[in-house]
């Protein structure tokens, strides 16, 4: 077997490896997930570099300041100003969830595979399958729940975030863990060729991205701006999605 | 991209001057976190803001609609910022070729504390600590989730060039953050 080096577990981290199988070759050995957690736990230590916040007049300041540079009409830039929210800024580091993330992964990989596993399935394509991946999987339906329990933990962390006026730190430690998984199950769809589920996903990890990077430092209008796409129509495509999973669930 | 984005850009294109304050508004935090995170500096990451917006206003008629607004922001944001870096003589090393590197020296110098404005701190330094390059490829790919091919468009380098400044970015951090994952 070729050696798995850090560059690939740090493209492993980041979801651009190439070879599908890593993840599970990862997780089937002790020595590379601990090795990979290591690697996750430091990388998550740089989370720590946090901007300082800046306030809800921040964009009309800079519309200020460029406009005359601009050439025309002077800006019709309006003063808003609101009160600045608090900077939350707690930095997070933590050995929790590396794990899941390996689990995550290895199933990830399991269920991405090409075709999947029926329960009659070709035991030829057993042969590479790594330990974690069971015998007589049903890896369409297992995709489904998983992905369906995913939905669910997603649901619940922006619901909480859409109701909530101010960020905080386990928010952050929260939509990390969802992108990283979400990013992950997005490649098992799109490995075993379910594209509309693989869109889904992906147009779930912006707003992931903004919430596990920017919400903390992120101004009151940034931070209204995301909870409104949550709720207007995010939230219930994610409902539906889980729905529509939890039907595959049960007909397959 | 929203089509209400989309139908702001198109204005904005065509001389809408309220359209583009619309874009300054939406993007303004993002491209300062950004900007801090290449410099570490609050003042300058603000000019970067203000003259990459100016950039923006004066190229965004030939921004092409299919590719992301933001990434095009970011794109120009990070060349600005090189600029400034430059020009303000704190440039490292920006070729691909690396200076000689000691990680047990750079670790030792990393004294280990607890408090969290401590590892706020290291973070930082560690982050300054690396090239312009390897800061921007692991910022654009950490914070911002830029796929390998996008970054290596934004910095102007190839695929494989970009894979190696981020890997030389994540050793670096690592040997200076192990101290405080171990505390």
């Amino acid at each position: 077997m070729k050696h798995i080096t850090d560059d690939d577990l740090t493209l492993l981290f980041y979801g651009e490896h190439e070879d599908p199988k890593l993840a599970a070759t990862v997780a089937d050995s002790s020595e590379l997930s601990a090795r990979f957690d290591i690697l996750s736990a430091e990388l998550r230590l740089a989370d720590n570099f946090v901007p300082p916040h800046r306030g809800d007049s921040y964009g009309a300041e800079v519309w200020q300041k460029i406009s005359p540079q601009l050439g025309g009409d002077a800006g019709k830039s309006k003063s808003i100003i609101k009160g600045w929210l608090s900077a939350i800024s707690q930095p997070r580091f933590s050995l929790a969830g590396a794990f899941s993330f390996v689990l995550v992964a290895a199933l990830a990989f399991t269920l991405g595979r090409n075709g999947g596993q029926s329960p009659n399935g070709d035991p030829g394509q057993i042969i590479d399958m790594p330990t974690v991946a069971l015998q007589g999987l049903n890896t369409q339906r297992l995709l489904s729940h998983s992905v369906s329990s995913h939905l669910e933990q997603v649901n619940v962390v922006l619901t909480q975030f859409a109701n909530s006026s101010e960020s905080s730190a386990n928010e952050a430690g929260d939509a990390t863990d969802m992108l990283v998984a979400n990013r992950l199950y997005r490649q098992a769809a799109t490995r075993r060729g379910n594209k509309q589920l693989a869109e889904f996903l992906a147009d779930l990890e912006p707003l992931l991205i903004e919430m596990a990077y920017e919400a903390q430092s992120a101004s009151a209008a940034t931070r209204e701006r995301m909870q409104q796409e949550i709720r207007n129509g995010l939230l219930f495509r994610i409902r539906v999605m889980n729905k529509q999973l939890k039907k595959t669930e049960i007909s397959v | 991209m929203s089509q209400t984005e989309h139908k702001i850009i198109q204005k904005a294109a065509a001389g809408d001057r309220s359209a583009f304050r619309e874009l300054v508004l939406e993007h303004s935090h993002a491209m300062f976190r950004l900007a801090w995170r290449l410099t570490s500096d609050e003042s300058a990451a603000e000019d970067i803001v203000q003259e990459a917006f100016i950039k923006a206003w004066r190229k965004i008629d030939g921004f092409r609609m299919e590719s992301s607004f933001k990434s095009w922001l970011h794109r120009i944001t990070v060349n600005t910022a090189m600029d400034y870096l430059r020009k303000h003589s704190r440039r490292k090393q920006f070729e691909t070729e690396e200076p000689e590197w000691d990680p047990g020296l750079q670790s030792a110098e990393m004294p280990v504390h607890d408090t969290q404005i401590d590892i706020q701190k290291q973070t930082e330094a560690a982050m300054m600590d690396l090239s312009e390059v390897e800061r921007s490829a692991l910022l654009l790919k950490h914070f911002e989730g830029h796929s390998i091919n996008e970054i290596a468009q934004m910095l102007e380098i190839t695929t494989g060039a970009c894979k190696q400044a981020i890997f030389r970015a994540v050793k670096k951090m690592r040997v200076a953050l192990r101290p405080l994952v171990t505390t």
